[in-house]
């Protein structure tokens, strides 16, 4: 009763940077030696679709793109994804990725390293 | 002999249940991408994909889709259509189960479902005279209620899955290609 009534306190580290989000970041990001934007966003949505994800949302202009997908061969778990591409100099630029499992950020450096690794096959094959 | 057979059964159902893949596989390129990969694209001899996407949009709604989402400067597109998904097969099996268990189990059956599709246009080559169309089927499927014993199953269980029938992207495709006047080839 009387817990009840408290009411819950706002951490106050709540917006706070931690190392292991500085890690997390350098994990999830990754420049490429690529001029144009726009088709690196399309070689970001090519690969999420290698991959299976379902493109959910994408905006050129701030180079989002958003996808999802089951965790098969279970249809109850969904991994969201959610890509950003942004020019860093004339020619190159920077792609970060966040994914989540349900509700619970993935921390596994695996998966980003696989994501990009069918990122790069890709954007090379755009290239060509 | 029997109860043993039923004990090593329902192991293998229950770990059939809890099958977990690793995150990190699912972001992996398996046997099967290139399979799917042939089956949702096509690819159209024409530079112009702003015209490929609108005719896409189009053929979406002939099939009685609602677009939901477009994004032109990537050649994005989202639709989707909300249709019942009563089986007559599904009713059988309920009466059924509910003869067979005297009236304990009343299983839930599908009602309604969402199908869905992500499609994609891209130029494949640099000059832009050839573009390609992917797009991806998918379903989510809404159960009705049901009872098992004394306990009441609410309705509003949901199941998905993707649409992997080849013959559903055919006819897609055969409707875009006729669409725009240009044969659809295969990669």
């Amino acid at each position: 009763m009387l817990y009840g009534c408290s009411t819950p306190q706002t951490p106050q580290n709540l917006l706070a940077l931690t190392d292991a989000q500085l890690k997390i970041r350098s994990i999830q990001t990754r420049t490429f030696d690529v001029k144009d934007r726009n088709a690196a966003i399309r070689g970001v949505i090519a690969s999420l679709q290698d991959l299976g994800f379902i493109i959910e949302r994408a905006n050129e202009p701030l180079g989002l793109v958003t996808a999802a997908r089951f965790a098969e061969p279970n249809y109850y778990d969904v991994i969201s994804v959610t890509v950003t591409v942004r020019q860093d100099t004339k020619d190159s630029l920077t792609i970060r990725a966040n994914a989540v499992y349900n509700n619970k950020p993935i921390e596994d450096p695996k998966v980003y390293q696989n994501f990009f690794a069918s990122l790069e096959r890709s954007l090379f094959l755009t290239k060509e | 002999m029997v109860r043993t057979g039923i004990f090593l059964i329902s192991l293998v159902l229950l770990n059939g249940c809890v099958t977990h893949t690793e995150p990190a596989e699912l972001f992996q390129l398996t046997a099967e991408t290139a399979k799917h990969r042939a089956m949702q694209t096509r690819f159209f001899e024409t530079p112009n994909e702003k015209e490929l996407l609108s005719a896409s949009a189009a053929v979406l709604q002939d099939l009685g889709f609602q677009v939901e989402e477009s994004v032109r400067e990537v050649g994005f597109l989202r639709a989707t259509k909300e249709r019942s998904a009563r089986e007559y097969g599904q009713y059988i099996q309920r009466a059924l189960f509910l003869v067979l268990s005297l009236g304990k189990l009343l299983t839930p059956v599908d009602l309604h479902q969402k199908i869905a599709a992500g499609l994609i246009t891209k130029p494949l080559n640099q000059e832009a005279t050839r573009q390609q169309v992917r797009i991806v089927f998918y379903r989510v499927v809404w159960k009705g209620d049901g009872q098992a014993d004394r306990q009441y199953i609410p309705p509003g269980q949901q199941h998905m899955e993707m649409i992997r029938d080849p013959e559903i992207y055919q006819q897609f495709f055969a409707k875009l290609s006729k669409a725009v006047f240009l044969e659809a080839h295969t990669i």
